[in-house]
C-alpha cells in the first residue's frame, strides 16, 4: 500500500494585511507517501504552522490544490474536510490543547467518541495510555500532571484511533530538552509500530534527521 | 444522546457551567416566587372583591335597569338578584330615623354572606339563606337605638308597617363609608312597591347581582356591555380599594420590583458566565474540529448542554417558587378566610421561559460563534477570537432583555420604558466609572501611585466596577425601599393604632369626653364632621349623570364628611398648594376626589350643609393614607370657617384589652356611636407582618443574585489575570508585592464601586420611593458612605479570594495553558 497520502501542487496562502497582501506561502508543492515520515523546518514566522494547517485540511489555500487520501480538498467545505479527517488523522501540538475538564482517559475518549469506531472506548484509549506509560494516571486532570505528561496524554490522544496520518506541530516545543527526547523516542515508535504517516513540523535540525524526508521553508518557500 | 449528557455531565467540572446554573436558579425561583405571589394575591383580592360587590358581576345605575339582562342571564343558567337602596324615613311612634334603605330580591346575596343577630347584645351569626319574610325588615343595631325600639317591634317605612324581625350585623355591598350615619334597613324587594316610597326623586341606586361560572360571566359581560345605556354600568371594586388591598399592592409592587431587579442582575451574571464558558470552549472546539468534528455536532453538543443546564435550572428553580407559594397560600387563605382558588400556572410557565430566555438570547450569540471557530486556530500561538458582528450580539440581547422586562411587567409600553432605562442607567454606570477611574488615574499621578494609571484606559476595570456598582445599587436600592416601606407600615400600625372610631359626638360632649379618658391617659383629637352635599363647581350646578364613573355617581348620591381645623393631618401628605397657616378661608381637598369629580386648585366649591350653603375656594391638594386608622376627610375646611354649621366631632381611639371601657363609655354618652375596627387593624397587622416576611425573602434573591454576578465578573477575567500574574511573576515580582496589587486595585475598584452605586440608589431610592410606594424624600449620606465601605470590603475579599489561588502557582505552569 506504498501510495500517495497527500499532494499539493503549487500553494499559496495570502493573507490581506493592513491594505495589502501578505504572502504567508508562495507556491508549495510536495508529495508524501503513505508511511513516511517528513519533516519540515524553518524559521519562526515562515509559514510552517500554516502549511501544515493547509495539509490536514483545517484551512483551504488561496491558490493551488491539496489531495488528502487522494481527495482534492478545494471542492469541499468545512464539514466535508472535517469528515475527511475523522478518524484517520491525528494531531500533536505544542501547546498540548488538553480538555480542561476532561481527564486523561476522558481526553483520550475524545477521538473515538466522535468517530464510528467499533470496541470498547475505555479499553481502547486505557490501552492508548498504558503504551505511552501513564497507566496509573487515567483520572488526572491536565493540570494534575506535568508538561511531559500532558504531551504523552496528547500522544495517546492522537493515536488511539490510529490514524493513518499524524500531524505534528513542534511537539518539543514547550518542553525541556530530556522531556522533549523522551516525547520524541515515544513519537516515534508509535509511528512505526502504527505504519502512520508522519508530518512533523519542528525547528530542531536533529529531530528533522531522523525523518526519512526533510523540507526546509524559508519564507514561504521550499529552499 | 448518551454521548451529549456525558459531554454535559464533564462541563460540569468547569466552574463557569455551574455559575451559569445558580443564575438561572436565582431568576427563575424568584419569577416564580413572585409570580405565585401575585397571582394569588390578584385571586384573594378578586375574591374578596366579588364577596364585597355580592355577585361576580354587578350592574348599577341611578335609574331602573333594563330587566332583559335578567332574563338573559336566567337563560345562560346564571343566578341572579336584584337590590335598590334609597335613603328613607323610618318612624316609631314620634320618634324618626333617616335609614338607608336596601330593598333586594330574596336570592341576595350570590356572593358574601349576611351576617344576623337575634337582639343587639346577642353574637352575630350567618344568615344561612334566610332572608326577611313579607312584612320583616332587617336593621342595623342603630336604628334600634335611635328608635328605642326591641326585636319585634313595629317600624312604618312609607306606607307599610314593619316587624322588626333580626339586628342586620353585615351585608356584602355595605357602603364603603363606615361613617355613613344612617343605618341599613333590608327589606324583602316584594314589599317596596306597597310602601310608595320609590319615586324618580328617590336618589335610589339600582343593582342587578349576577354569580356563576366565570367563562358564562365572561360571556354575558361581553353580550351586554355593547348595549348599556349611558347610565348603566359595571360596578368594580378597583374603585374603592380597601386599605388592606392597598398595602398588598404596596407589597406586590416592591415584589415586582425585586423580581425585576434579580432577574436583571442574574441576566448580566448569565452573559458573563456564558461568555467566559465559550472563551474557554474555543480551544477545545478548534481541537475537536481538527479531529473531524461537524459544526452540526459542535452545535448539537453545546445547545444539548446549555438547554439540559436551562431545563435543570427551570426544574429547581420552579420548585423552590413552588415551596415558597406554601407558605404564601398559607397566610394569605387566613387573609381570605376561605380556600383560595387554585393558583395560576402561568408562574410556572413564566419560570421555565425565563431560563430559556436568558440562555437563548445571552448564549445563542456565543454558541453560533463557538460554532464557526476555525481549526486553524489551535496552530497558531495567540487564539484570536473569531471576528463575530457585534450588531448580531447587541440585538439578541436586547430582545432577550426585553423579552424577559416582558415576562415581568406584561405590558410592552412599560417593558420598553424598563429596557431603555436599563440602556440608560448601564451607560450612565459605564460613564460615570471610566471617569471616577479616570479621575483616580490623574489623581494617582501626582501622589505617584506606580501601577494606577493603567486602571484609567482598562476596560476590564471598568467592566468590574460597573458590574459591581449595578449589583450593589440594586441591593441599596431595594435596602432603602424595603426599610421604608417595613418602617412605614410599622408606623402606619403602632401597637396602640386606634381600634374604635367614635362618631356623632355632639359639640357640648367635647370636654366631658376628654374628662372621660384623662385618667387612661389618652387625650383625643377630635375632629368636627359636618356633612355636606356638593352643590355646586364654580357656580354650575353639579349633576349626578355628567359623571361616567359609578364611583363618582354614588359620592354625589351621599354627603360628604367636611372638616375644619388648624393642624396638618399627620398621615396626609401635602401634594400641591399650602395648607392652612392662619389662613381663615380654603379647602384642601383629597387628590382623588378631585380627579374624580373634576375639581382642582383654585376651584370653587359649594355645599349644601343642612340646608345652609357654604362656598369656598380649594386652596392645598392632599393624599391620604387611608390605612391610617385615623379619622381622614375628602375635603378640609380653613379653622374656624364652618363653626356656624351643624357639626358633631369624630375621633379614634385604642382601647386595646380594656373592652369594658366601650361599655361604660356607651352608658355615659348614649349619643355617641362606637364603631370597633379592631378587626380589621388585626387583619392589616398579620397581613403587614407576612408581607414583611415575604419581602424580605424576596431581598434575599436579590443579594444572591448579587453576590453570583460579582463571582460572574471575576471569573471572566481570571484567564488573563492568571496571564498577567504569570509575566509579573517571571519579571521578579515577589508573592507580597503581587498580594499587595491584588488588594489595593479591589478594593479601589470596590469603594469607587460603592460610591457610585451610593449615589444613584439615594437618587433612584428617592424617586421609586416618591412615585412607586407613595414614601417621603429623604437625604441621607450614610448609605454613601458605608456603600463604598461595603463595596471595598466586598469587592476586595472576593477578588482576592478569587485570585489567590494563581500566587502559588509557578510563572512556568501560568503562562503554559
Ligand atoms: N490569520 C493570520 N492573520 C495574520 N497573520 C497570520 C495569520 N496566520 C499566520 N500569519 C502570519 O504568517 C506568518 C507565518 O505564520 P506561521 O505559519 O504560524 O509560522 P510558523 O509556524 O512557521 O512560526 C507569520 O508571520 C504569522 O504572523
Ligand atoms: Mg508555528
Amino acid at each position: 500500500m506504498n501510495n500517495t497520502a497527500i499532494q499539493t501542487d503549487n500553494l499559496v496562502k495570502t493573507i490581506p494585511q493592513a491594505g495589502r497582501e501578505l504572502q504567508i506561502l508562495r507556491g508549495v508543492s510536495l508529495t508524501i507517501d503513505s508511511g513516511e515520515s517528513v519533516a519540515i523546518t524553518g524559521l519562526s514566522g515562515s509559514g510552517k504552522s500554516t502549511l501544515l494547517g493547509l495539509l490536514a485540511g483545517l484551512d483551504l489555500p488561496t491558490s493551488g490544490s491539496v489531495k488528502l487520501f487522494g481527495q482534492a480538498l478545494d471542492g469541499l467545505d468545512e464539514d466535508q474536510r472535517a469528515a475527511l479527517r475523522l478518524g484517520r488523522v491525528g494531531f500533536v501540538f505544542q501547546s498540548f490543547h488538553l480538555l480542561e475538564n476532561l481527564t486523561a482517559l476522558e481526553n483520550v475518549m475524545l477521538p473515538l467518541e466522535l468517530g464510528t469506531q467499533t470496541g470498547d472506548y475505555t479499553v481502547l484509549a486505557t490501552q492508548a495510555l498504558q503504551r505511552v506509560g501513564l497507566a496509573e494516571r487515567l483520572g488526572h486532570f491536565p493540570n494534575q500532571l506535568s508538561g511531559g505528561e500532558q504531551q504523552r496524554v496528547a500522544l495517546a490522544r492522537a493515536f488511539v484511533t490510529r490514524p493513518q496520518i499524524l500531524f505534528a506541530d513542534e511537539p518539543t516545543g514547550n518542553l525541556d530538552r530530556a522531556t522533549g527526547n523522551e516525547i520524541i523516542a515515544l513519537l516515534f515508535a508509535l509511528q512505526e509500530k502504527l505504519q502512520t504517516t508522519l508530518v512533523l513540523v519542528t525547528h530542531d535540525e536533529t529531530l528533522a534527521a531522523r525523518c526519512q524526508t526533510h523540507y526546509r521553508l524559508v519564507e514561504g518557500a521550499l529552499a | 444522546m448518551n454521548l451529549l449528557f456525558k459531554h454535559w455531565q464533564q462541563r460540569w467540572r468547569m466552574p463557569e457551567l455551574r455559575l451559569l446554573l445558580l443564575a438561572l436558579i436565582v431568576s427563575v425561583s424568584v419569577v416564580t416566587a413572585v409570580g405565585f405571589f401575585t397571582s394569588r394575591v390578584e385571586n384573594a383580592m378578586q375574591a374578596q372583591a366579588r364577596q364585597l360587590l355580592g355577585g361576580d358581576l354587578v350592574l348599577t345605575s341611578a335609574r331602573p335597569l333594563d330587566a332583559t339582562y335578567l332574563q338573559r342571564a336566567k337563560a345562560l343558567g346564571l343566578e341572579t338578584a336584584e337590590t335598590i337602596s334609597f335613603p328613607s324615613m323610618a318612624s316609631r311612634g314620634d320618634k324618626l330615623q333617616l335609614t338607608q334603605l336596601k330593598a333586594a330580591s330574596n336570592t341576595y346575596p350570590l356572593r358574601g354572606d349576611l351576617k344576623t343577630a337575634a337582639t343587639p347584645d346577642a353574637p352575630s351569626l350567618l344568615a344561612n339563606g334566610q332572608f326577611p319574610a313579607r312584612g320583616e325588615i332587617w336593621a342595623e343595631a342603630r336604628l334600634f337605638t335611635e328608635l328605642a325600639a326591641k326585636v319585634g317591634d313595629a317600624v312604618n317605612l312609607g306606607r307599610s308597617t314593619f316587624t322588626l324581625a333580626r339586628v342586620l350585623t353585615e351585608e356584602p355591598d355595605r357602603s364603603s363609608n363606615m361613617f355613613q350615619l344612617a343605618p341599613v334597613v333590608l327589606m324583602n324587594m316584594d314589599d317596596l312597591q306597597a310602601t310608595e316610597l320609590l319615586s324618580p326623586a328617590s336618589r335610589a341606586r339600582f343593582n342587578q347581582l349576577f354569580a356563576g361560572k366565570a367563562a358564562v360571566i365572561q360571556q354575558f359581560q361581553k353580550a351586554i356591555e355593547p348595549q348599556l345605556k349611558p347610565t348603566e354600568r359595571v360596578r368594580t371594586l378597583d374603585e374603592d380599594l380597601a386599605s388592606v388591598q392597598e398595602t398588598l399592592q404596596r407589597a406586590t409592587r416592591f415584589l415586582g420590583l425585586a423580581a425585576l431587579l434579580s432577574v436583571v442582575l442574574a441576566g448580566a451574571a448569565v452573559v458573563l458566565t456564558s461568555a467566559s464558558l465559550m472563551r474557554r470552549e474555543l480551544p477545545a472546539v478548534a481541537v475537536l474540529k481538527a479531529m473531524g468534528m461537524s459544526r452540526r455536532q459542535v452545535l448539537l453538543d453545546h445547545a444539548f448542554s446549555l438547554l439540559l443546564t436551562a431545563l435543570l435550572a427551570a426544574a429547581i428553580g420552579v420548585a423552590v417558587g413552588f415551596v415558597l407559594q406554601f407558605a404564601l397560600a398559607e397566610w394569605l387563605s387566613q387573609l381570605v378566610g376561605k380556600a383560595l382558588p387554585a393558583p395560576s400556572l402561568l408562574p410556572l410557565l413564566s419560570g421555565v421561559l425565563t431560563a430559556v430566555v436568558l440562555l437563548l438570547g445571552f448564549a445563542l450569540p456565543q454558541l453560533l460563534r463557538l460554532v464557526n471557530t476555525s481549526p486553524m486556530q489551535i496552530l497558531q500561538g495567540a487564539l484570536q477570537r473569531p471576528q463575530q458582528s457585534l450588531l448580531w450580539v447587541g440585538a439578541s440581547l436586547l430582545l432577550a432583555v426585553f423579552g424577559l422586562l416582558w415576562l415581568q411587567a406584561r405590558d410592552w409600553q412599560l417593558a420598553g420604558m424598563l429596557l431603555l432605562g436599563l440602556i440608560v442607567g448601564t451607560v450612565l454606570f459605564w460613564g460615570l466609572a471610566t471617569a471616577a477611574l479616570r479621575l483616580v488615574q490623574a489623581l494617582s499621578k501626582r501622589v505617584g501611585g506606580g501601577w494606577l494609571p493603567s486602571l484609567g484606559r482598562s476596560r476590564r476595570a471598568v467592566l468590574l466596577v460597573v458590574v459591581f456598582a449595578t449589583g450593589l445599587f440594586a441591593l441599596l436600592l431595594l435596602t432603602t425601599v424595603r426599610t421604608d416601606l417595613l418602617n412605614r407600615w410599622a408606623e402606619t400600625l403602632p401597637a396602640d393604632a386606634p381600634d374604635h372610631f367614635l362618631i356623632n359626638i355632639q359639640p357640648a360632649e367635647a370636654a366631658p369626653l376628654q374628662a372621660f379618658f384623662k385618667p387612661h391617659g389618652v387625650e383625643l383629637n377630635l375632629y368636627p364632621m359636618i356633612r355636606g352635599r356638593l352643590v355646586e363647581i364654580n357656580g354650575k350646578p353639579v349633576r349626578v349623570d355628567d359623571y361616567e364613573n359609578p364611583r363618582a355617581q354614588r359620592l354625589l348620591e351621599r354627603e360628604f364628611n367636611l372638616s375644619s381645623f388648624a393642624e396638618f393631618p399627620v398621615s396626609n401628605v401635602l401634594l400641591e398648594g399650602q395648607w392652612f397657616a392662619g389662613a381663615t378661608q380654603g379647602l384642601s381637598i383629597e387628590q382623588e376626589i378631585g380627579a374624580m369629580l373634576q375639581f382642582g386648585m383654585g376651584d370653587k366649591l359649594t355645599f349644601d350643609v343642612a340646608g345652609q350653603r357654604f362656598s369656598d375656594t380649594v386652596t392645598s391638594v392632599r393624599e391620604v393614607r387611608w390605612d391610617s386608622m385615623q379619622p381622614n376627610f375628602f375635603v378640609i375646611a380653613a379653622p374656624n370657617s364652618m363653626t356656624q354649621m351643624p357639626q358633631t366631632l369624630i375621633t379614634s381611639v385604642h382601647f386595646g384589652e380594656k373592652k369594658a371601657l366601650v361599655t361604660e363609655l356607651i352608658q355615659q354618652f348614649p349619643s355617641i356611636t362606637a364603631i370597633d375596627v379592631g378587626a380589621v387593624v388585626t387583619q392589616i397587622r398579620s397581613l403587614v407582618e407576612q408581607v414583611s416576611f415575604a419581602v424580605q425573602g424576596i431581598f434575599v434573591f436579590t443579594l444572591i443574585a448579587g453576590v453570583v454576578v460579582l463571582i460572574a465578573a471575576l471569573q471572566s477575567q481570571k484567564a488573563e489575570r492568571r496571564r498577567e500574574l504569570a509575566i509579573l511573576k517571571s519579571l521578579g515580582a515577589g508573592r507580597a508585592l503581587l498580594q499587595r496589587r491584588i488588594w489595593s486595585e479591589f478594593l479601589l475598584l470596590g469603594a469607587l464601586a460603592g460610591a457610585l452605586a451610593g449615589l444613584l440608589a439615594l437618587t433612584a431610592g428617592n424617586v421609586l420611593a416618591y412615585y412607586l410606594f407613595d414614601l417621603g424624600i429623604s437625604l441621607n449620606i450614610v448609605p454613601l458612605v458605608v456603600s463604598s465601605l461595603i463595596g471595598s470590603v466586598l469587592v476586595g475579599v472576593a477578588g482576592y479570594w478569587n485570585l489567590r489561588g494563581l500566587l502559588q502557582v509557578l510563572p512556568l505552569s501560568l503562562l503554559k495553558s
